[in-house]
């Protein structure tokens, strides 16, 4: 039952990816990777992984794709009128064979690399509470990786700073890095 | 679950194949950037598959947390992306009037 639903779960994560790269309107680009991330959410929770699988929806689903379609409609580019054409052609560029054969080649070399490696010999049960145990994340997360920890609110910190200077309106009207810097 | 973590692998390596496609093939920025996250996300599962792997061979007494602790610093990482390339997408938008990467290749040329 659990296996079959992690190989349902598995398609429709490929399939929404798949719909994320050919989906004309940035909307349905936006709900299909939702959808991806609700697959793979589910994926991880059979997989043992409970906190992730919150983790997964609480941060991708809510924030990260809040933070997305807020762009898009802000910038209205959901409206068929505006969306741009040229993605519409975009199998029929030059190099778009020599993309569609990088990435089966690297998918084909995922597959083979897995399969040379041998099954890793599953001896044992899963553990109960599954792998990532609240009290086992913060004992590492505040122990062993307590410098990576701290230097992602670091980052965290730079990146709220670097937005607000991104998306600033200056006096004229422009952002804050002008027409004449970018152009 | 009795599915081998291979096939975690095999799925990672499928979604990072497709959203690698993406960010080549398309020319929204926004979509780009959500390519950008379909391989982050590719990148998680095969953390977690190897994670899964280790604590299936050594145990409950052996639980691997690297690789959901760097799954969640890899979500951080992910987040931070989503937000600063979205606030230079509004920068760009703001400026151009496009967010067709077409339209801004200056620096290609």
């Amino acid at each position: 039952m659990a296996n079959a639903l992690f190989y349902l779960m598995a398609v429709a994560a490929v399939a929404a990816a798949l719909g994320v790269v050919l989906a004309k309107n940035p909307i349905q680009c936006v709900l299909s990777l939702l959808a991806s991330f609700f697959c793979l959410a589910t994926i991880y929770l059979l997989s043992g992984f409970q906190f992730l699988a919150a983790i997964q929806i609480l941060v991708y689903g809510g924030a990260i794709m809040v933070l997305f379609l807020f762009v898009i409609m802000l910038l209205n580019l959901g409206d068929p009128g505006t969306a741009d054409k040229t993605d519409a052609r975009m199998f029929s560029r030059p190099n778009a064979f020599l993309v569609v054969i990088v990435a089966a080649a690297l998918m084909a070399v995922g597959a083979l690399a897995v399969r040379d490696s041998g099954t890793v010999a599953a001896a044992n049960e899963m553990p109960e509470n599954g792998i990532d145990t609240l009290h086992g994340l913060a004992g590492e997360m505040f122990g062993r990786y307590l410098l990576p920890f701290e230097a992602i609110s670091m980052l965290l910190l730079a990146t709220a700073v670097a937005v607000v200077v991104l998306a600033k309106r200056g006096k004229r009207g422009t952002t804050s890095i002008s027409q004449g810097d970018v152009s | 679950m009795t599915v081998p973590s291979e096939h975690l692998l095999v799925l990672a390596a499928i979604l990072f194949a497709v959203g690698a496609a993406g960010f080549f093939l398309r020319r929204n920025v926004i979509v780009v950037l959500m390519c950008v996250e379909l391989m982050l996300n590719a990148a998680n599962l095969s953390f977690l598959a190897g994670s899964r792997m280790h604590t299936l061979k050594a145990g409950a007494t052996g639980t691997s947390l690297e690789g959901p602790l760097f799954a969640i610093f890899v979500i951080v990482v992910a987040a931070v992306e989503a937000a600063v390339g979205l606030a230079l997408v509004i920068a760009l938008y703001r400026n151009r009037q496009t967010v067709n990467l077409e339209d801004v290749a200056e620096l290609k040329d």
